[in-house]
Protein backbone atom coordinates (compact mmCIF):
# COMPACT_ATOMS: atom_id res chain seq x y z
CA UNK A 1 0.00 0.00 0.00
CA UNK A 2 1.16 3.55 -0.96
CA UNK A 3 -0.16 6.27 1.40
CA UNK A 4 1.01 8.67 -1.00
CA UNK A 5 -1.40 7.69 -3.70
CA UNK A 6 -4.11 6.27 -2.06
CA UNK A 7 -5.14 9.64 -0.23
CA UNK A 8 -4.87 11.11 -3.40
CA UNK A 9 -7.21 8.84 -4.72
CA UNK A 10 -9.62 9.04 -2.20
CA UNK A 11 -9.01 13.11 -2.53
CA UNK A 12 -9.81 12.88 -6.38
CA UNK A 13 -12.95 10.52 -5.73
CA UNK A 14 -14.39 12.50 -3.39
CA UNK A 15 -16.91 14.63 -5.08
CA UNK A 16 -18.32 11.41 -6.34
CA UNK A 17 -18.39 9.51 -3.00
CA UNK A 18 -20.54 12.43 -1.61
CA UNK A 19 -22.97 12.89 -4.64
CA UNK A 20 -23.68 9.39 -4.66
CA UNK A 21 -23.97 8.86 -0.93
CA UNK A 22 -26.29 12.04 -1.18
CA UNK A 23 -28.75 9.99 -3.63
CA UNK A 24 -29.20 7.08 -1.76
CA UNK A 25 -29.37 8.75 1.72
CA UNK A 26 -32.04 10.85 0.18
CA UNK A 27 -33.71 7.53 -1.48
CA UNK A 28 -33.61 5.30 1.90
CA UNK A 29 -34.83 8.40 3.93
CA UNK A 30 -37.59 9.04 1.36
CA UNK A 31 -38.82 5.30 1.38
CA UNK A 32 -38.52 5.07 5.62
CA UNK A 33 -40.56 8.40 5.78
CA UNK A 34 -43.44 6.89 3.65
CA UNK A 35 -43.57 4.10 5.88
CA UNK A 36 -46.07 5.40 8.45
CA UNK A 37 -48.25 6.37 5.39
CA UNK A 38 -48.17 3.25 3.26
CA UNK A 39 -49.35 1.66 6.25
CA UNK A 40 -52.54 3.49 6.77
CA UNK A 41 -53.21 2.88 3.20
CA UNK A 42 -51.83 -0.53 3.24
CA UNK A 43 -55.49 -2.81 2.32
CA UNK A 44 -56.36 -0.53 -0.76
CA UNK A 45 -53.50 -1.09 -1.67
CA UNK A 46 -53.34 -4.62 -1.82
CA UNK A 47 -56.74 -4.65 -3.38
CA UNK A 48 -55.57 -2.40 -6.67
CA UNK A 49 -52.03 -4.97 -6.52
CA UNK A 50 -54.65 -8.04 -6.66
CA UNK A 51 -56.10 -6.09 -10.15
CA UNK A 52 -52.45 -5.93 -11.27
CA UNK A 53 -51.10 -9.03 -13.21
CA UNK A 54 -49.64 -11.64 -11.06
CA UNK A 55 -46.16 -11.47 -13.06
CA UNK A 56 -45.46 -8.18 -12.51
CA UNK A 57 -45.59 -7.69 -8.74
CA UNK A 58 -43.59 -10.65 -8.57
CA UNK A 59 -41.01 -9.36 -10.54
CA UNK A 60 -41.27 -5.93 -9.28
CA UNK A 61 -40.62 -7.98 -5.49
CA UNK A 62 -44.23 -6.15 -4.89
CA UNK A 63 -45.78 -7.65 -2.11
CA UNK A 64 -48.19 -5.53 -0.26
CA UNK A 65 -49.09 -7.54 2.46
CA UNK A 66 -45.44 -7.22 3.62
CA UNK A 67 -45.43 -3.20 3.51
CA UNK A 68 -47.43 -3.81 7.18
CA UNK A 69 -43.89 -3.75 7.86
CA UNK A 70 -41.60 -1.04 7.34
CA UNK A 71 -38.86 -3.84 6.60
CA UNK A 72 -41.19 -5.01 3.66
CA UNK A 73 -41.81 -1.98 2.27
CA UNK A 74 -38.38 -1.34 2.64
CA UNK A 75 -37.14 -4.25 0.89
CA UNK A 76 -39.31 -3.81 -1.98
CA UNK A 77 -36.98 0.02 -2.52
CA UNK A 78 -33.69 -1.66 -0.98
CA UNK A 79 -33.33 -4.44 -3.89
CA UNK A 80 -34.09 -2.75 -6.76
CA UNK A 81 -33.14 1.03 -6.55
CA UNK A 82 -30.19 1.16 -3.41
CA UNK A 83 -28.78 -1.88 -4.28
CA UNK A 84 -28.78 -1.02 -8.02
CA UNK A 85 -27.78 2.43 -7.57
CA UNK A 86 -24.26 1.54 -5.21
CA UNK A 87 -23.53 -1.59 -7.67
CA UNK A 88 -23.73 1.15 -10.25
CA UNK A 89 -21.34 3.19 -8.18
CA UNK A 90 -19.18 0.41 -7.34
CA UNK A 91 -19.07 -0.53 -10.55
CA UNK A 92 -18.50 2.57 -12.80
CA UNK A 93 -15.55 3.47 -10.26
CA UNK A 94 -13.86 0.00 -10.19
CA UNK A 95 -13.64 0.43 -14.18
CA UNK A 96 -12.18 3.81 -14.07
CA UNK A 97 -9.68 3.83 -10.89
CA UNK A 98 -7.40 2.27 -12.48
CA UNK A 99 -8.17 3.02 -16.85
CA UNK A 100 -8.63 6.49 -15.75
CA UNK A 101 -5.18 7.10 -15.52
CA UNK A 102 -4.24 5.31 -19.06
CA UNK A 103 -7.04 7.44 -20.80
CA UNK A 104 -5.75 10.51 -19.54
CA UNK A 105 -2.57 9.83 -19.98
CA UNK A 106 -1.40 10.23 -16.52
CA UNK A 107 -0.18 6.39 -16.37
CA UNK A 108 3.22 7.34 -17.54
CA UNK A 109 3.38 9.64 -14.48
CA UNK A 110 2.63 7.27 -12.25
CA UNK A 111 4.11 4.12 -13.93
CA UNK A 112 7.62 6.50 -13.43
CA UNK A 113 7.69 6.57 -10.04
CA UNK A 114 9.80 4.37 -7.97
CA UNK A 115 6.22 1.76 -7.08
CA UNK A 116 5.46 -1.21 -8.68
CA UNK A 117 2.61 -2.36 -10.53
CA UNK A 118 1.56 -4.92 -7.83
CA UNK A 119 1.80 -2.14 -5.08
CA UNK A 120 0.01 0.41 -7.52
CA UNK A 121 -3.17 -2.00 -8.01
CA UNK A 122 -3.45 -3.10 -4.60
CA UNK A 123 -3.51 0.76 -3.55
CA UNK A 124 -6.06 1.38 -6.26
CA UNK A 125 -8.08 -1.93 -5.00
CA UNK A 126 -7.54 -0.74 -1.66
CA UNK A 127 -9.23 3.36 -2.00
CA UNK A 128 -11.92 1.16 -4.42
CA UNK A 129 -13.12 -0.44 -1.39
CA UNK A 130 -12.80 2.37 0.67
CA UNK A 131 -14.86 4.32 -1.19
CA UNK A 132 -17.80 1.61 -1.87
CA UNK A 133 -17.57 0.45 1.78
CA UNK A 134 -18.34 4.14 2.21
CA UNK A 135 -21.58 4.80 0.24
CA UNK A 136 -22.55 1.04 1.66
CA UNK A 137 -21.82 2.09 5.41
CA UNK A 138 -23.65 5.59 5.18
CA UNK A 139 -27.03 4.03 3.54
CA UNK A 140 -26.78 1.13 6.20
CA UNK A 141 -26.32 3.18 9.35
CA UNK A 142 -29.08 5.56 7.42
CA UNK A 143 -31.38 2.73 6.62
CA UNK A 144 -30.89 1.74 10.64
CA UNK A 145 -31.78 5.17 12.08
CA UNK A 146 -35.09 5.37 9.78
CA UNK A 147 -36.29 1.87 10.72
CA UNK A 148 -35.88 3.28 14.36
CA UNK A 149 -37.33 6.48 13.70
CA UNK A 150 -40.30 5.41 11.73
CA UNK A 151 -40.90 1.76 12.10
CA UNK A 152 -43.05 -0.94 14.11
CA UNK A 153 -41.91 -1.99 17.78
CA UNK A 154 -41.01 -5.12 16.85
CA UNK A 155 -38.72 -5.35 13.91
CA UNK A 156 -37.06 -8.46 12.60
CA UNK A 157 -33.68 -7.18 12.78
CA UNK A 158 -31.89 -10.55 11.41
CA UNK A 159 -34.16 -9.90 8.22
CA UNK A 160 -32.38 -6.51 7.99
CA UNK A 161 -29.11 -8.10 8.36
CA UNK A 162 -29.59 -11.17 5.95
CA UNK A 163 -30.60 -7.54 3.46
CA UNK A 164 -27.46 -6.18 4.01
CA UNK A 165 -24.83 -8.58 3.84
CA UNK A 166 -26.59 -9.96 0.83
CA UNK A 167 -26.49 -6.26 -0.72
CA UNK A 168 -22.97 -6.23 0.75
CA UNK A 169 -21.87 -9.24 -1.29
CA UNK A 170 -23.57 -8.29 -4.29
CA UNK A 171 -22.20 -4.77 -4.18
CA UNK A 172 -18.28 -6.58 -3.58
CA UNK A 173 -19.41 -8.56 -6.80
CA UNK A 174 -19.98 -5.44 -9.40
CA UNK A 175 -16.87 -3.54 -7.64
CA UNK A 176 -14.73 -6.58 -9.21
CA UNK A 177 -16.82 -6.98 -12.15
CA UNK A 178 -16.11 -3.05 -12.89
CA UNK A 179 -12.13 -3.84 -12.40
CA UNK A 180 -11.86 -6.66 -14.75
CA UNK A 181 -14.33 -4.51 -17.28
CA UNK A 182 -11.52 -2.06 -17.86
CA UNK A 183 -8.47 -4.75 -18.07
CA UNK A 184 -10.35 -5.77 -21.34
CA UNK A 185 -11.89 -3.00 -23.15
CA UNK A 186 -9.59 0.04 -24.62
CA UNK A 187 -9.52 2.56 -21.91
CA UNK A 188 -10.73 5.01 -23.82
CA UNK A 189 -14.27 4.20 -22.90
CA UNK A 190 -16.29 5.82 -21.29
CA UNK A 191 -17.47 2.70 -19.22
CA UNK A 192 -20.45 4.43 -17.57
CA UNK A 193 -22.90 2.95 -19.74
CA UNK A 194 -21.84 -0.53 -19.90
CA UNK A 195 -22.09 -0.06 -16.14
CA UNK A 196 -25.65 0.62 -15.88
CA UNK A 197 -26.48 -1.42 -18.84
CA UNK A 198 -24.66 -4.70 -16.36
CA UNK A 199 -26.16 -3.95 -13.56
CA UNK A 200 -29.47 -3.06 -14.38
CA UNK A 201 -29.53 -5.88 -16.99
CA UNK A 202 -28.70 -8.47 -14.19
CA UNK A 203 -31.18 -6.91 -11.95
CA UNK A 204 -34.09 -7.05 -14.77
CA UNK A 205 -33.26 -10.64 -15.94
CA UNK A 206 -33.38 -11.96 -12.62
CA UNK A 207 -37.17 -10.01 -12.22
CA UNK A 208 -38.27 -11.68 -15.54
CA UNK A 209 -37.05 -14.94 -14.80
CA UNK A 210 -39.21 -14.45 -11.43
CA UNK A 211 -41.94 -13.05 -13.31
CA UNK A 212 -42.76 -16.21 -15.85
CA UNK A 213 -41.60 -19.85 -14.75
CA UNK A 214 -41.43 -20.77 -18.42
CA UNK A 215 -38.36 -18.34 -18.78
CA UNK A 216 -36.97 -19.04 -14.88
CA UNK A 217 -33.44 -20.23 -16.41
CA UNK A 218 -32.08 -17.09 -17.26
CA UNK A 219 -32.19 -16.06 -13.78
CA UNK A 220 -29.42 -17.97 -13.40
CA UNK A 221 -26.47 -15.56 -14.97
CA UNK A 222 -28.15 -12.78 -12.84
CA UNK A 223 -25.97 -12.71 -9.37
CA UNK A 224 -29.50 -10.83 -7.97
CA UNK A 225 -30.83 -14.75 -8.51
CA UNK A 226 -28.44 -16.03 -6.19
CA UNK A 227 -28.40 -13.12 -3.66
CA UNK A 228 -32.06 -12.25 -3.45
CA UNK A 229 -34.63 -9.87 -1.56
CA UNK A 230 -37.81 -11.98 -1.10
CA UNK A 231 -38.07 -10.86 3.15
CA UNK A 232 -41.68 -12.54 2.74
CA UNK A 233 -40.27 -15.74 2.72
CA UNK A 234 -40.06 -16.95 6.43
CA UNK A 235 -36.78 -18.55 5.64
CA UNK A 236 -35.29 -15.62 4.48
CA UNK A 237 -31.59 -15.78 5.91
CA UNK A 238 -28.15 -15.72 5.05
CA UNK A 239 -26.76 -18.43 2.70
CA UNK A 240 -23.42 -18.29 3.74
CA UNK A 241 -22.33 -20.96 0.66
CA UNK A 242 -23.68 -18.46 -1.98
CA UNK A 243 -21.49 -15.94 -0.14
CA UNK A 244 -18.43 -17.59 -0.25
CA UNK A 245 -18.83 -18.99 -3.86
CA UNK A 246 -19.78 -14.96 -4.81
CA UNK A 247 -16.81 -13.66 -2.82
CA UNK A 248 -13.95 -16.37 -4.19
CA UNK A 249 -15.85 -15.58 -7.64
CA UNK A 250 -14.76 -11.42 -6.64
CA UNK A 251 -11.18 -12.53 -5.29
CA UNK A 252 -10.79 -14.43 -8.74
CA UNK A 253 -12.03 -11.69 -10.81
CA UNK A 254 -9.13 -9.01 -8.94
CA UNK A 255 -6.75 -11.69 -9.56
CA UNK A 256 -7.49 -12.60 -13.27
CA UNK A 257 -7.79 -8.28 -13.42
CA UNK A 258 -4.02 -8.26 -11.66
CA UNK A 259 -2.46 -10.67 -14.17
CA UNK A 260 -3.76 -8.76 -17.11
CA UNK A 261 -2.48 -5.33 -15.56
CA UNK A 262 1.22 -6.75 -14.66
CA UNK A 263 1.74 -7.15 -17.94
CA UNK A 264 -0.01 -4.51 -19.52
CA UNK A 265 1.47 -2.02 -22.16
CA UNK A 266 1.19 1.41 -20.90
CA UNK A 267 1.56 3.55 -23.84
CA UNK A 268 -0.08 7.42 -23.97
CA UNK B 1 29.17 -1.13 -13.89
CA UNK B 2 26.90 0.50 -16.93
CA UNK B 3 24.73 2.97 -16.40
CA UNK B 4 22.00 1.57 -18.97
CA UNK B 5 22.86 -1.80 -20.39
CA UNK B 6 20.19 -3.36 -23.02
CA UNK B 7 20.42 -6.66 -24.55
CA UNK B 8 18.65 -7.56 -27.97
CA UNK B 9 15.65 -5.96 -26.88
CA UNK B 10 12.83 -6.58 -29.32
CA UNK B 11 8.96 -5.16 -29.27
CA UNK B 12 6.16 -6.26 -31.67
CA UNK B 13 2.66 -4.83 -31.06
CA UNK B 14 1.30 -7.55 -32.47
CA UNK B 15 2.48 -8.08 -35.75
CA UNK B 16 3.75 -4.36 -35.86
CA UNK B 17 7.45 -3.79 -35.25
CA UNK B 18 8.40 -1.57 -32.51
CA UNK B 19 12.07 -2.05 -32.20
CA UNK B 20 14.47 -5.05 -33.11
CA UNK B 21 17.65 -6.19 -31.59
CA UNK B 22 18.30 -2.79 -29.85
CA UNK B 23 21.40 -3.11 -27.61
CA UNK B 24 23.16 -0.38 -25.98
CA UNK B 25 26.00 0.03 -23.59
CA UNK B 26 26.09 3.41 -21.72
CA UNK B 27 28.51 4.13 -19.12
CA UNK B 28 27.82 6.44 -16.23
CA UNK B 29 28.36 10.09 -16.27
CA UNK B 30 27.62 9.68 -20.18
CA UNK B 31 25.39 12.05 -22.09
CA UNK B 32 24.04 9.58 -24.56
CA UNK B 33 22.05 11.00 -27.21
CA UNK B 34 19.65 8.98 -29.19
CA UNK B 35 18.65 10.13 -32.94
CA UNK B 36 16.01 9.32 -35.25
CA UNK B 37 12.64 10.16 -37.20
CA UNK B 38 9.28 10.29 -35.89
CA UNK B 39 8.36 6.78 -35.32
CA UNK B 40 11.85 5.18 -35.58
CA UNK B 41 11.52 3.33 -32.20
CA UNK B 42 12.74 6.09 -29.95
CA UNK B 43 10.17 6.34 -27.64
CA UNK B 44 9.47 2.55 -27.78
CA UNK B 45 13.06 2.07 -26.62
CA UNK B 46 12.69 4.73 -23.58
CA UNK B 47 9.18 3.34 -22.67
CA UNK B 48 10.61 -0.30 -22.49
CA UNK B 49 13.87 1.12 -20.40
CA UNK B 50 11.51 2.29 -17.68
CA UNK B 51 9.59 -0.31 -17.98
CA UNK B 52 5.71 1.24 -19.54
CA UNK B 53 6.10 -1.60 -22.25
CA UNK B 54 6.74 -4.89 -21.62
CA UNK B 55 9.47 -6.19 -24.14
CA UNK B 56 8.49 -9.18 -26.45
CA UNK B 57 12.51 -10.19 -25.91
CA UNK B 58 15.51 -8.98 -24.55
CA UNK B 59 16.16 -7.90 -21.06
CA UNK B 60 17.57 -4.81 -19.88
CA UNK B 61 19.70 -3.62 -16.97
CA UNK B 62 19.79 -0.11 -15.31
CA UNK B 63 22.78 0.28 -12.72
CA UNK B 64 22.91 -3.47 -12.98
CA UNK B 65 19.74 -4.64 -12.22
CA UNK B 66 17.09 -5.96 -14.18
CA UNK B 67 14.15 -3.52 -14.66
CA UNK B 68 11.83 -6.63 -15.23
CA UNK B 69 12.57 -7.14 -11.57
CA UNK B 70 13.44 -4.43 -9.47
CA UNK B 71 11.65 -1.76 -11.56
CA UNK B 72 10.59 0.15 -8.38
CA UNK B 73 13.72 -0.10 -6.69
CA UNK B 74 15.43 1.19 -10.18
CA UNK B 75 13.17 4.09 -10.93
CA UNK B 76 13.77 5.13 -7.88
CA UNK B 77 17.21 6.54 -9.56
CA UNK B 78 15.23 7.82 -12.34
CA UNK B 79 14.44 11.01 -13.95
CA UNK B 80 11.77 11.25 -16.75
CA UNK B 81 10.88 13.94 -19.26
CA UNK B 82 8.45 12.02 -21.05
CA UNK B 83 7.37 13.60 -24.75
CA UNK B 84 4.30 14.65 -24.25
CA UNK B 85 3.31 15.83 -20.80
CA UNK B 86 0.12 14.66 -19.62
CA UNK B 87 -0.69 15.26 -15.75
CA UNK B 88 -3.59 15.57 -13.58
CA UNK B 89 -5.12 18.58 -14.64
CA UNK B 90 -7.37 19.24 -11.74
CA UNK B 91 -3.60 20.08 -9.58
CA UNK B 92 -1.95 22.93 -9.71
CA UNK B 93 1.98 22.77 -10.81
CA UNK B 94 2.59 23.09 -6.42
CA UNK B 95 0.53 19.75 -5.88
CA UNK B 96 1.64 17.79 -8.99
CA UNK B 97 5.53 18.32 -7.81
CA UNK B 98 4.79 17.81 -4.09
CA UNK B 99 2.53 14.81 -5.04
CA UNK B 100 6.00 13.60 -6.88
CA UNK B 101 8.28 14.38 -4.26
CA UNK B 102 6.90 11.77 -1.97
CA UNK B 103 7.17 9.01 -4.13
CA UNK B 104 10.73 9.60 -3.18
CA UNK B 105 10.04 10.42 0.28
CA UNK B 106 10.98 13.91 0.07
CA UNK B 107 9.29 16.43 1.98
CA UNK B 108 11.10 19.33 2.01
CA UNK B 109 9.75 21.28 -0.90
CA UNK B 110 12.24 24.03 -1.20
CA UNK B 111 13.65 22.78 -4.68
CA UNK B 112 10.30 23.19 -6.06
CA UNK B 113 10.64 26.68 -5.76
CA UNK B 114 14.25 26.91 -6.19
CA UNK B 115 13.31 25.25 -9.76
CA UNK B 116 9.93 27.24 -10.74
CA UNK B 117 11.91 30.40 -10.15
CA UNK B 118 14.44 29.04 -12.46
CA UNK B 119 12.51 28.15 -14.86
CA UNK B 120 9.96 31.12 -14.46
CA UNK B 121 7.22 28.61 -13.88
CA UNK B 122 3.69 29.77 -11.79
CA UNK B 123 3.38 27.00 -9.40
CA UNK B 124 -0.55 28.18 -8.74
CA UNK B 125 -1.80 27.70 -11.48
CA UNK B 126 -3.40 24.80 -12.44
CA UNK B 127 -2.07 21.92 -14.73
CA UNK B 128 -5.04 22.69 -17.06
CA UNK B 129 -4.45 25.97 -17.54
CA UNK B 130 -0.85 25.61 -18.44
CA UNK B 131 0.57 26.41 -21.62
CA UNK B 132 2.37 23.58 -23.95
CA UNK B 133 5.67 25.42 -23.06
CA UNK B 134 4.62 25.54 -19.35
CA UNK B 135 3.32 22.03 -18.91
CA UNK B 136 7.15 21.21 -19.89
CA UNK B 137 8.92 23.17 -17.89
CA UNK B 138 6.81 21.63 -14.84
CA UNK B 139 7.40 18.33 -16.79
CA UNK B 140 11.40 19.06 -16.67
CA UNK B 141 11.30 20.04 -12.60
CA UNK B 142 9.68 16.55 -12.00
CA UNK B 143 12.25 14.78 -14.03
CA UNK B 144 15.65 16.66 -11.95
CA UNK B 145 13.98 17.45 -8.46
CA UNK B 146 14.64 14.44 -6.86
CA UNK B 147 18.07 14.19 -7.89
CA UNK B 148 18.41 10.85 -10.16
CA UNK B 149 21.30 9.58 -11.01
CA UNK B 150 20.00 8.68 -14.66
CA UNK B 151 17.86 11.41 -16.34
CA UNK B 152 15.93 10.37 -19.49
CA UNK B 153 14.48 12.56 -21.66
CA UNK B 154 12.10 12.04 -24.26
CA UNK B 155 12.30 15.23 -27.11
CA UNK B 156 13.75 17.56 -24.62
CA UNK B 157 13.69 20.68 -25.74
CA UNK B 158 10.09 20.70 -28.03
CA UNK B 159 8.02 22.97 -26.49
CA UNK B 160 10.31 25.39 -24.96
CA UNK B 161 11.38 28.69 -25.90
CA UNK B 162 15.23 29.14 -27.12
CA UNK B 163 15.86 31.02 -23.56
CA UNK B 164 14.74 28.24 -21.57
CA UNK B 165 16.14 25.78 -23.62
CA UNK B 166 19.46 27.43 -22.88
CA UNK B 167 18.61 27.41 -19.04
CA UNK B 168 17.88 23.69 -19.09
CA UNK B 169 21.24 23.11 -21.19
CA UNK B 170 23.11 24.72 -18.57
CA UNK B 171 20.76 22.96 -15.51
CA UNK B 172 22.38 19.36 -17.53
CA UNK B 173 25.50 20.23 -18.01
CA UNK B 174 25.80 21.48 -14.05
CA UNK B 175 23.68 18.22 -13.27
CA UNK B 176 26.25 16.09 -15.39
CA UNK B 177 29.56 17.31 -14.02
CA UNK B 178 28.25 16.07 -10.70
CA UNK B 179 27.90 12.55 -12.20
CA UNK B 180 24.37 12.51 -13.54
CA UNK B 181 24.14 10.36 -16.84
CA UNK B 182 21.95 11.59 -19.56
CA UNK B 183 20.06 9.92 -22.13
CA UNK B 184 18.10 11.98 -24.56
CA UNK B 185 16.37 11.69 -27.57
CA UNK B 186 16.43 13.76 -30.18
CA UNK B 187 15.10 14.44 -33.99
CA UNK B 188 17.29 17.37 -33.80
CA UNK B 189 21.08 17.12 -34.38
CA UNK B 190 22.13 20.41 -33.13
CA UNK B 191 20.61 19.33 -29.85
CA UNK B 192 22.84 15.89 -30.33
CA UNK B 193 26.07 18.18 -31.16
CA UNK B 194 25.81 20.41 -28.56
CA UNK B 195 25.19 17.86 -25.38
CA UNK B 196 26.43 14.58 -26.28
CA UNK B 197 29.33 12.23 -26.16
CA UNK B 198 28.00 9.83 -28.03
CA UNK B 199 24.69 8.84 -30.13
CA UNK B 200 22.98 6.06 -31.61
CA UNK B 201 21.06 6.14 -34.57
CA UNK B 202 17.82 4.37 -34.92
CA UNK B 203 16.29 3.69 -38.02
CA UNK B 204 12.78 1.49 -38.40
CA UNK B 205 13.06 0.10 -34.99
CA UNK B 206 16.67 -0.84 -35.47
CA UNK B 207 20.09 0.96 -34.34
CA UNK B 208 22.13 1.98 -37.68
CA UNK B 209 24.94 3.20 -35.81
CA UNK B 210 26.29 4.07 -32.70
CA UNK B 211 28.79 6.99 -33.03
CA UNK B 212 30.73 9.04 -31.09
CA UNK B 213 29.92 12.96 -31.72
CA UNK B 214 33.44 13.61 -33.62
CA UNK B 215 32.89 11.37 -36.05
CA UNK B 216 29.17 12.23 -36.65
CA UNK B 217 30.68 15.24 -37.51
CA UNK B 218 32.70 14.66 -39.91
CA UNK B 219 30.33 12.30 -41.62
CA UNK B 220 28.17 15.58 -41.45
CA UNK B 221 26.78 16.87 -45.04
CA UNK B 222 28.22 20.19 -46.20
CA UNK B 223 27.06 22.46 -48.75
CA UNK B 224 29.60 23.78 -51.04
CA UNK B 225 28.96 26.46 -53.62
CA UNK B 226 31.89 27.81 -56.14
CA UNK B 227 32.69 30.01 -58.04
CA UNK B 228 34.85 29.61 -61.10
CA UNK B 229 36.69 32.06 -63.33
CA UNK B 230 36.17 30.02 -66.29
CA UNK B 231 34.34 27.16 -66.02
CA UNK B 232 37.34 24.01 -66.40
CA UNK B 233 36.24 21.32 -69.11
CA UNK B 234 37.22 18.56 -67.01
CA UNK B 235 36.92 18.28 -63.28
CA UNK B 236 38.00 15.59 -61.25
CA UNK B 237 35.67 15.75 -57.94
CA UNK B 238 37.00 14.33 -54.55
CA UNK B 239 35.42 11.31 -52.78
CA UNK B 240 31.83 11.99 -51.09
CA UNK B 241 31.14 14.69 -53.78
CA UNK B 242 27.28 14.30 -54.80
CA UNK B 243 24.79 15.85 -56.55
CA UNK B 244 26.69 18.63 -58.21
CA UNK B 245 25.19 20.80 -60.44
CA UNK B 246 26.52 23.23 -62.69
CA UNK B 247 24.88 26.42 -63.50
CA UNK B 248 27.20 28.35 -65.83
CA UNK B 249 30.50 29.28 -64.14
CA UNK B 250 29.20 28.38 -60.68
CA UNK B 251 29.11 24.80 -59.19
CA UNK B 252 27.08 23.47 -56.13
CA UNK B 253 27.50 20.36 -54.48
CA UNK B 254 26.84 18.02 -51.41
CA UNK B 255 30.09 16.99 -49.83
CA UNK B 256 30.35 14.06 -46.97
CA UNK B 257 33.92 13.15 -45.65
CA UNK B 258 37.07 15.27 -44.49
CA UNK B 259 37.22 19.15 -44.48
CA UNK B 260 40.80 19.20 -44.95
CA UNK B 261 40.62 17.06 -47.93
CA UNK B 262 37.80 19.32 -49.38
CA UNK B 263 40.14 22.44 -48.90
CA UNK B 264 43.31 20.81 -50.06
CA UNK B 265 41.23 19.71 -53.58
CA UNK B 266 39.75 23.17 -53.67
CA UNK B 267 43.09 24.96 -53.18
CA UNK B 268 43.77 23.62 -56.78
CA UNK B 269 41.37 25.09 -58.52
CA UNK B 270 40.93 28.72 -60.33
CA UNK B 271 38.42 30.16 -57.67
CA UNK B 272 36.69 33.69 -58.02
CA UNK B 273 34.58 32.69 -54.84
CA UNK B 274 33.41 29.88 -52.50
CA UNK B 275 31.20 28.94 -49.66
CA UNK B 276 30.94 26.15 -47.57
CA UNK B 277 27.31 26.14 -45.41
CA UNK B 278 25.44 23.99 -43.08
CA UNK B 279 22.73 22.40 -44.48
CA UNK B 280 19.60 22.62 -43.41
CA UNK B 281 18.71 19.82 -40.52
CA UNK B 282 15.72 18.00 -43.33
CA UNK B 283 19.27 17.45 -45.84
CA UNK B 284 21.67 16.14 -43.21
CA UNK B 285 18.47 13.92 -41.84
CA UNK B 286 17.89 12.73 -45.16
CA UNK B 287 21.14 11.83 -46.02
CA UNK B 288 22.37 10.43 -42.56
CA UNK B 289 19.07 8.13 -42.55
CA UNK B 290 19.31 7.10 -46.32
CA UNK B 291 22.60 5.67 -45.72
Amino acid sequence: MNRNLYTKELKRNRMNLWIWSAIVIGLTVLVMSIFPYMRNVGTEMANMMKSMPEGITKAMGLDAQTWNSILGLYNTYYGIYIIVLIGIFASSTGATIISKEERDGTAEFLLTKPISRKNIFNTKILTLFTLTIIVYAIQTITAFIGIIIFGESDINWSTFITMHINGLILIVFFTCLGVILSMFIQPKKNFMGMVVGIVFGSYFLNAIAKAADTVSWIGYISPFHYLDFTVSDPNYSVNYLTVGIMLLTSILLLLVSFKVYEKKDISS
Amino acid sequence: MLAIQTNKLCKYYGKHLGIKNVSLEIKQGEIFGFIGPNGAGKSTTIKTLLGLLIPTSGSTYIFGQDISKYGDKIRKKIGYLPSEVNYYNEMSSQELLEYHCRFYGINDYSEIKRLAELFKLDLDKKITDLSFGNKKKCAIIQSVIHKPKLLILDELTSGLDPLMQNIFFELLDEENKKGMTIFFSSHILSEIQRMCDRAAVIRNGEITAIEDIQSLLKKQMKKARLVFNQKPEQLEYPEGVQHQHWHNNKLTFEYVGSIDNLIQWMSNLDLLDAALEEPDLESIFMNYYQR
